[in-house]
């Protein structure tokens, strides 16, 4: 690797492992990550019928949004905020595509 | 707990309290007025007092309601009904424009009718600063749930980092320093009140933020369509043909909601494709085919107040029916919201004490900021310290300046439908609140300010009730019922604010 793309890859990293990234993550990627995962749960909810279910996906927004919140702004840094909302977010589309096929 | 856990949680609960303390202020210290908000209606137009009934049973018509806003010239074909309440004998009538203030009229619930509307709007003044801010609709909403929710994140924070809970229950040195006394205070507040708070902020974010993730929620269950995901839960919308009948008898209708709605206080009926204009006011009532009315309200016994009936105008027949008793956990949640929010349920003394909460609430934010300008070394000279003492502090004088401006605006015998008694409450508020924010700019020393702000605020109270007394012959001696209750409740706030004019100190003690 050339010495400028090397600097800009170090410039990269402490960019993703800084506070400001991890604040990022836990307010915004936080959001986000809800937002999939409140579909998910609308649309996967076994209980009830579908008012039930969009209230179960009401109720839930928030609890999620304020777990996911912590659990990011506990990570040692940006990268693994990251790390941690990505995971979810990932298997929360994951699911939603394949509902979506399976409906 | 881990030392770094521990670190960052503290470190949140500060952040978060910083960037929205000032706001929720607002918000918490306002709703402390919106929870009586119907109290504070009747209390601020004399008038609604006078329409009591001797009568000891309330008996709703609806037919006649109808009929008299037919002999008013109340002619809308879509419009909303309010019948009395507990604390209000009037029937309030109701159609919404797109483009200009609403068509409002008040009737009697006694004799129907018709009489001056209120020309004091002190209650929604002080309610839409709650729920919206005074902001266009729906973003001063979205901010009050964002608010509710940074509340949440930081109660969240604030458990975990307060390990010692049982001792701070009771831990109060106030001949200590001063950065001791704030701390606390801010945590006595804290945890006395942190059920209350918990419950406000969580109902409070689904109320403000509900708008936001409707369209979340109607995209997975709905495709998107938030029209459809809304008939499903609150009822269909009128289907105008253009295509007349006579009224199903609506008395009848009335009389079913005992079997459709049982143990239910009906608190709106909307009426949608009834016909606007009659020839003969007499003559029997027509709608649309396709017209419907709908009976919204609260179970009386259950946390609920989305129980809703609809009925077609002209054959009767029940349309769609929406209760929530006895449905899944997470539609009674969502049906509790409201209830727990507002106190639909329980006596005047829960809303006391729902109101004495906020008001430790309020203390709470206070103190948190305080605190958190302190330790950083900064006094009144900062920004953040002029601002929280203008706003906060500037708020609590402002509210207590209106309702006093409220009643001697009387004194003047202002036009009832020029809307000036109204505008001039709107102005005396806004421009006294704008007075004390940039007080601070101007008196430097925080602790004589404070002092002025709370000596203000009593006064405020006050004189509205020698104003109440002398333009409205309404002297605390000579009222009964809900009329005396504000009485008291303005009494019992002046004393509070004398109170802690005199607990607050002069200077930071010399120990911190």
């Amino acid at each position: 690797m050339s010495v400028p793309n090397k600097r800009l890859g170090e410039r990269l990293k402490n960019i993703i492992d800084s506070h400001g990234s991890k604040n990022t993550a836990a307010i915004l990627g936080a959001l986000i990550t809800t937002i999939a995962l409140t579909v998910c749960i609308t649309l996967i909810w076994p209980f009830g019928d579908v008012i039930e279910q969009i209230f179960a996906g009401g109720t839930f927004f928030f609890v999620f949004w304020a777990a996911l919140f912590y659990w990011a702004i506990l990570a040692t840094n940006g990268r693994h905020a990251w790390l941690r909302i990505l995971s979810v977010l990932v298997i929360a589309i994951v699911i939603i595509i394949f509902s979506l096929l399976i409906k | 707990m881990q030392q770094k856990t521990h670190k960052t949680l503290y470190s949140s609960h500060s952040w978060i309290g910083i960037i929205s303390g000032i706001l929720l202020f607002i918000v918490t210290f306002s709703g402390i007025p919106a929870l009586f908000d119907h109290e504070i209606e009747y209390w601020q137009y004399p008038i609604f007092s006078e329409q009591q009934s001797k009568q000891q049973e309330k008996v709703f018509d609806l037919e006649r309601t109808i009929q008299a806003s037919k002999e008013i010239n109340f002619q809308h074909e879509k419009f909303f009904i309010q019948p009395a309440n507990d604390i209000n004998n009037h029937i309030i009538f109701a159609h919404f424009y797109e483009d200009k203030e609403p068509d409002l009229r008040y009737l009697n619930a006694s004799n129907y009718q018709e009489f001056p509307p209120s020309p004091s709007e002190l209650n929604h003044l002080l309610a839409h600063l709650h729920t919206d801010l005074h902001l266009p609709n729906p973003w001063g909403r979205y901010l009050v749930g964002l608010s509710g929710m940074a509340m949440l994140l930081a109660i969240i924070a604030g458990i975990f980092i307060h390990l010692k809970w049982r001792k701070e229950f009771v831990m109060l040195r106030p001949k200590r320093s001063w950065r001791l006394l704030l701390t606390d205070q801010h945590k006595l507040l804290g945890l006395w009140s942190l059920p209350f708070t918990l419950i406000l902020a969580f109902t409070g974010t689904i109320l403000g933020l509900l708008g936001l993730i409707s369209p979340i929620l109607a995209l997975a269950a709905f495709n998107g369509d938030v029209e459809k995901a809304t008939v499903a839960v609150l009822g269909p919308r009128a289907e105008i043909t253009g295509e007349y009948a006579p009224v199903y008898p609506l008395n009848t209708l009335f009389d079913q909601l005992e079997i459709d709605l049982p143990n239910t206080s009906v608190e709106l009926i909307q009426v949608d494709g009834l016909q606007a204009s009659a020839s003969d006011q007499h003559t029997e009532l027509m709608a649309d085919v396709g017209g419907i009315i709908k009976f919204s309200g609260y179970h009386k016994d259950k946390l609920s107040n989305l129980e809703t009936v609809t009925y077609n105008l002209t054959s009767g027949e029940k349309i769609h029916q929406g209760s929530f008793v006895g449905k899944g956990p997470f539609q009674r949640i969502f049906a509790a919201v409201t209830p727990l929010h507002y106190v639909l349920f329980g006596n005047t003394w829960l809303k006391v004490f729902y109101a004495l909460s906020a008001l430790a609430a309020c203390g709470l934010i206070l103190t948190g900021n305080i605190l958190w300008l302190h330790r950083r070394g900064h006094g009144m000279e900062h920004w953040l310290s002029k601002l929280t003492l203008g706003i906060c502090g500037g708020l609590v004088v402002a509210t207590s300046l209106t309702f006093a401006g409220s009643q001697i605006l009387y004194g003047l015998n202002l036009a009832p439908d020029s809307g000036l008694h109204h505008h001039a409450e709107e102005w005396v508020f806004w421009s006294s609140w704008l007075l004390m924010i940039l007080a601070p700019f101007v008196i430097k020393d925080g602790f004589k300010l404070s002092h002025y702000l709370l000596r203000l605020t009593s006064i405020g109270f006050i004189v509205t009730l020698l104003a109440d007394g002398f333009i409205n012959n309404r002297w605390l001696w000579l009222t009964e019922g809900w009329i005396l209750t504000i009485q008291l409740s303005l009494l019992v706030s002046a004393l509070l604010f004398i109170y802690l004019d005199w607990k607050m100190p002069n200077q930071v003690s010399k120990k911190s």
